[in-house]
């Protein structure tokens, strides 16, 4: 049987402007205040949802505010999984992520920006593209664990405060 | 839902200090290049950006202050950056920022390390 309040979902629609992406980052960090997140996590969180939206609207929506980037945010006791689908009318995901050589771009040899995905991937502890044949949009998962580390065996002793093992708090 | 935000230039202790109150996006980069380029032509050489902490930057506010240093490269300022919260100072490592700039806690701080700096060029 599962056990009551196990996980909790928060589904957001945005419009695929910016600006909006403010929205999303901040009902995700809401959300991981409840689950009793650092305030350093939070503060990856917000960077990680933030960048992720930006591209949904500016890459898979191409900054059309008719169109809608939807953020699913489902948390449990130890973890919460961030979902960004968008419409997938724009540019196709990029196959890798490298980091930027600022060095590069400070000499012109680079074109400047480019550090939105290298940048997601500092702050969370997963994060992927999936591929959505369902809708033909475009899909982006992270995750990010509530202690650092608590998705690898070698630091799952670290310390776990606030929320109890196995629920969430009642008001969530 | 454009991120509003408000560019002050001033002018204390020698150095040029660009105030930014508000979110550092997308939005920002035409006042922020503006008061970058009124600093600069009149000729300021220490230029401190004293942020606010609290305020939110995200990729594209750090692609425009890539191409500010970029400038400043060219026109041998030195650049300061102050007022950052530690999530944002650690970010600037990350990028490599802090290669091209000098991250000071608190505005006081920077204009202490550029008086000091002033009197030993006085004395040297």
């Amino acid at each position: 049987m599962i056990p009551p309040h196990t996980s909790r979902v928060v589904e957001l629609k945005i419009p695929s402007e910016l600006g909006y992406e403010r929205v999303a980052r901040e009902a995700a960090a809401t959300v991981a205040r409840r689950l009793g997140f650092s305030p350093e996590r939070i503060e990856e969180l917000k960077t990680a949802v933030d960048e992720a939206c930006s591209n949904a609207i500016r890459h898979g929506g191409k900054s059309d505010a008719r169109m809608k980037v939807i953020v699913v945010l489902t948390a449990d006791e130890t973890k919460l999984d961030i979902l960004v689908k968008d419409p997938g009318i724009g540019d196709s995901p990029p196959s890798e992520v490298v980091a930027p050589d600022i060095q590069a771009q400070v000499e012109g040899r680079d074109p400047k920006g480019g550090l939105g995905l290298w940048l997601i991937r500092q702050m969370v502890d997963e994060a992927y593209f999936v591929e959505d044949e369902e809708s033909g949009g475009s899909q982006f998962r992270m995750i990010i664990y509530r202690v650092t580390g608590e998705g690898t065996s070698a630091l799952s002793d670290v310390s776990q405060s606030v929320v109890d093992e196995g629920t969430l708090p009642d008001e969530w | 839902m454009n991120g509003e935000i408000r560019v002050t230039v001033r002018f204390e202790k020698g150095a040029t200090i660009i105030d930014l109150a508000g979110d550092v996006t997308t939005f920002a980069e035409e006042a922020i290049h503006k008061a970058y380029q009124d600093a600069s032509s009149d000729g300021a050489r220490n230029i401190i950006f004293n942020f606010r902490e609290g305020d939110y930057i995200n990729s594209a506010g750090i692609a425009i202050l890539i191409g500010i240093v970029t400038e400043a490269r060219k026109r041998d300022q030195r650049l300061l950056m102050t007022g950052l919260s530690s999530h944002f100072q650690k970010i600037f490592r990350m990028v490599g920022l802090t290669q091209y700039a000098d991250l000071y806690p608190t505005l006081e701080d920077a204009l202490a390390s550029l008086d000091v700096e002033y009197q030993g060029n006085e004395t040297g």
